[in-house]
C-alpha cells in the first residue's frame, strides 16, 4: 500500500509545494528565494560561500552582529583568492533497545575551501579539503571555466554530482538511499546552464563513489531546477552501468515559502540490480519545515520515510527529527534535536533515538 | 505556536498518507523474507555469521550496489572478494582484510575510529558494540576464511591457574566472549564463618589477546581458603563456543553438564 501512496502524497506535496535546489542549507535559499549561486561559489551549492553568503551570514543569519571595525570577512583574501571553512563539533547520545546508552564528543567535520580564480569570473581552481574525521582528505578538485555570459560552466576533476536537496544531513534517507551525497564525491566533468530562473547541470563520471575505477561504465548524472521567488521544483536523475548490476536513481524534489516557514520535499526511487538475489526497488522520502521564529532562529521538523525493498511488505522505516539552530554571532550556529527512528522490531539499530548538541563554526 | 501546530499537523498528514514503519512480519533483522536467507542467529567469528549480523543489516544500508561508497560492496555475493586481501582505495598502503592481522586490517580500524582517513563506520550510526567487533578480530585472527567456522573439538576447561588476584581458565578452544558473565562462571568460598558458599565478586573477561582464556579478577584480592569455580553448562545461560555449542563440563566427551572445581588459596588444605 504505501509505497504507492506516498509516492502519489510526496509526488503532489512536492509538485504543489515546489521544490528547492541542491545544498548544504537549502532552506535557507527558500527562504529568501535565492539560487544556491547567490551565496556559494559552487553554482550546485554547499561548500565555500562567496561575498554575498559572507555577508548574508554576517547580517541576515544571526541574532546579533559584534562590530567588527569596517572590516567584514568575505571570504577573499585578494582579488584572486576566496577561502573558507567550517568545523562542526558535536555532543551526541544514542539510545538503542536493549543496548547500553552511548554518548561522545566527536568532531563530526573540520574542512577548509580554496577558490583561486586565475581568470576572474572565467577560470576558477576550487579544493575542499577535508581535515577531520580523520587526517586530511580532499573531497572536492577541480578546475571550473564559466563562459563570458555566466550562463554555461564546465568543471571537470572531483566533485559531489547534483542530485536533489544538497541536505546538510548526509544520513537523511534521501540522501543515503539514491547514495550521491557530500560523503561520495566522483570524478568526471559536469556541465551547468544558469539562467534567471534555471538552473540544469549534467555529469559524467566515474560512477565509482570515490573509490577507485572497476569497470568501464560511467555514470551520468542530471538535474534540472526551476527557481521562483516563492517556490522552486527539481527533476534529478542518475544511471551508473557497473559490472555488478547496473543503478538507476530519479528524484522530485522542491521548496515552497509559506510565510515564516520554509518547505522542503523530496521523493526518490532507486532501481538496483546490483543485490545478490537481482533487483531491488528502494524508495525514500521527505518532508521538511522550516519555521524562522525569528531572527537567528530556525526551528526544523522532519519526516522521512523509507521502503528498502517494494516486493517486500512491512520492511519500511520512518525517521522524525526535531532540530533547533540558533545563530546568536555571525559565522556561529548553535544546533540541538532529536532523531526517533523507527523500523522493523527485529532490527534494534532501525529503532534507535538519537539526542545530539552541535557548536558549528564557519567563515 | 500555531506555525509550530501547523507544521506538525502537516508532518503527520504526510506520516499517514504514508503509512508508518513495516511490522516486521516473516522479516529477519535485515528486513529480508526469513525463508529467502534465514536469521542471522548467534554472531560467531565466521563469515556467513557476520555477514548476517553485520555486513548485511548494517553497513548494505549503503555499501551496495553501483554507487556503494568507495566502490566497497558488502553484500553478500560480494563482500569477501572486496574485503580479503584487497587493498583499500582510501588507505592503498593497507588491505581492507588482511588475513591473521586484525590490527592491521583497514576494516577493523574504520570499525574502531582508529583510521587515518574519514569518519568512523557504520557512518551516522552509533558505533557497533566491542563484543561485535572483537568477533570480526577474531574472525579476520583465525585466518578471514570464506567459509563457515569448523568446530574441531567440543569446550571444555583445559587448565585452572589460581593466584590472589587472578583466575584463569585456559579453556580448549575460543569461548564465545558475551556469553563470559557472572551467571556462567562463578566463584564461590566455602570456609565462610556461616558455612555457607560466598559468592565472590569478580570481574569476569575473555582475554584480549588469546580467545580461549577467561580470566577472573576477584574485586578484592582473595583470602586463604577453600573456594569452588564453577562453568554453567547447563540451563538456558551455558557456557558456549563460537558455534553455539555448551561448554563440556561433566567431561563426557558431549557438550553439557556444569565444570566443578575445588580450589585453594593461599595454602589452604
Amino acid at each position: 500500500m504505501t509505497t504507492l501512496r506516498l509516492l502519489g502524497g510526496m509526488a503532489v506535496i512536492a509538485l504543489s509545494l515546489a521544490a528547492a535546489t541542491v545544498r548544504a542549507e537549502p532552506y535557507l535559499a527558500v527562504q529568501q528565494g535565492y539560487k544556491c549561486i547567490a551565496c556559494h561559489v559552487n553554482p550546485t551549492g554547499g561548500g565555500l560561500r562567496n561575498a554575498f553568503g559572507n555577508i548574508f551570514a554576517q547580517n541576515v543569519l544571526a541574532a546579533h552582529r559584534i562590530a567588527a571595525g569596517d572590516d567584514s570577512w568575505t571570504g577573499a583574501v585578494n582579488r584572486f583568492v576566496t577561502l573558507g571553512g567550517n568545523v562542526r563539533a558535536d555532543w551526541t547520545r544514542t539510545d538503542i533497545p536493549q543496548q547500553q546508552q552511548s554518548n561522545e564528543f566527536d568532531v563530526s567535520d573540520a574542512r577548509v575551501y580554496l577558490n583561486v580564480e586565475a581568470i576572474p569570473d572565467r577560470l576558477s581552481v576550487y579544493l575542499d579539503e577535508r581535515f577531520a574525521p580523520g587526517s586530511a582528505t580532499n573531497l572536492e578538485a577541480y578546475a571550473r571555466y564559466w563562459t563570458a555570459d555566466k550562463a554555461w560552466f564546465i568543471k571537470a576533476g572531483r566533485m559531489y554530482l547534483p542530485f536533489g536537496l544538497r541536505l546538510e544531513d548526509d544520513t537523511a534517507f534521501t540522501r543515503t538511499v539514491p547514495g550521491i551525497n557530500m560523503t561520495t564525491p566522483d570524478t568526471g566533468v559536469e556541465v551547468g546552464w544558469e539562467s534567471t530562473s534555471w538552473s540544469a547541470q549534467l555529469a559524467l563520471s566515474n560512477g565509482s563513489a570515490g573509490g577507485p575505477e572497476t569497470d568501464s561504465g560511467k555514470q551520468i548524472t542530471g538535474q534540472l531546477v526551476r527557481v521562483d521567488p516563492r517556490w522552486r521544483l527539481g527533476l534529478a536523475a542518475s544511471h551508473n552501468p557497473s559490472d555488478a548490476g547496473d543503478r538507476a536513481a530519479y528524484g522530485l524534489f522542491g521548496g515552497l515559502k509559506t510565510g515564516p516557514v520554509a518547505w522542503l520535499a523530496e521523493a526518490d526511487l532507486v532501481v538496483d540490480e546490483g543485490f545478490p538475489e537481482g533487483s531491488r526497488d528502494l524508495v525514500s522520502a521527505l518532508l521538511e519545515a522550516n519555521w524562522a521564529v525569528r531572527r537567528g532562529h530556525n526551528l526544523k521538523l522532519t519526516a522521512e520515510w523509507f521502503d528498502p525493498d517494494r516486493d517486500v511488505d512491512e520492511d519500511e522505516q520512518t525517521r522524525w527529527s526535531a532540530v533547533y539552530e540558533y545563530s546568536p554571532i555571525q559565522f556561529l550556529q548553535l544546533r540541538g534535536g532529536a532523531r526517533l527512528y523507527d523500523g522493523i522490531p527485529q532490527n534494534d539499530l532501525q529503532n534507535r533515538t538519537k539526542f545530539f548538541l552541535e557548536v558549528h563554526g564557519f567563515f | 505556536m500555531t506555525t509550530t501546530r501547523k507544521m506538525w499537523s502537516t508532518l503527520c498528514a504526510l506520516a499517514q498518507l504514508a503509512g508508518c514503519a513495516g511490522n516486521g512480519d516473516g522479516l529477519d533483522a535485515s528486513g529480508r523474507p526469513v525463508s529467502a536467507d534465514g536469521g542471522g542467529g548467534t554472531l560467531t567469528p565466521d563469515l556467513a555469521s557476520i555477514q548476517a549480523n553485520v555486513f548485511t543489516p548494517i553497513c548494505t544500508q549503503c555499501h551496495v550496489g553501483a554507487n556503494a561508497p568507495q566502490g566497497l560492496r558488502l553484500d553478500s555475493a560480494n563482500s569477501y572478494g572486496a574485503l580479503v586481501g584487497v587493498a583499500s582505495s582510501e588507505q592503498p598502503g593497507l588491505l581492507r582484510v588482511k588475513p591473521g592481522d586484525a590490527a592491521a586490517s583497514y576494516l577493523i580500524q574504520k570499525l574502531e575510529g582508529k583510521a587515518a582517513v574519514g569518519a568512523r563506520m557504520p557512518l551516522g550510526q552509533p558505533a557497533l558494540p566491542s563484543a561485535t567487533i572483537l568477533v570480526i578480530r577474531t574472525w579476520i585472527a583465525s585466518g578471514a576464511s570464506s567459509g563457515t567456522l569448523a568446530r574441531t573439538k567440543t569446550l571444555a576447561v583445559q587448565t585452572v591457574s589460581v593466584a590472589a588476584t587472578e583466575v584463569a581458565m585456559a579453556m580448549t578452544q575460543p569461548v564465545d566472549a558475551s556469553l563470559v558473565n557472572a551467571t556462567t562462571v562463578t566463584l564461590q568460598r566455602l570456609d565462610t564463618p556461616s558455612g555457607e558458599p560466598a559468592t565472590v565478586a569478580a570481574r569476569l573477561a575473555v582475554s584480549p589477546v588469546n580467545d580461549s582464556l577467561i580470566v577472573m579478577t576477584p574485586h578484592e584480592a582473595l583470602a586463604s581458603g577453600r573456594y569452588r569455580l564453577t562453568l554453567r553448562g547447563t540451563g538456558a545461560a551455558a557456557l558456549a563456543d563460537w558455534n553455539a555449542a555448551v561448554i563440556d563440563g561433566n567431561g563426557d566427551g558431549t557438550p553439557g553438564g556444569d565444570y566443578v572445581q575445588a580450589l585453594a588459596v593461599g595454602g589452604a588444605p
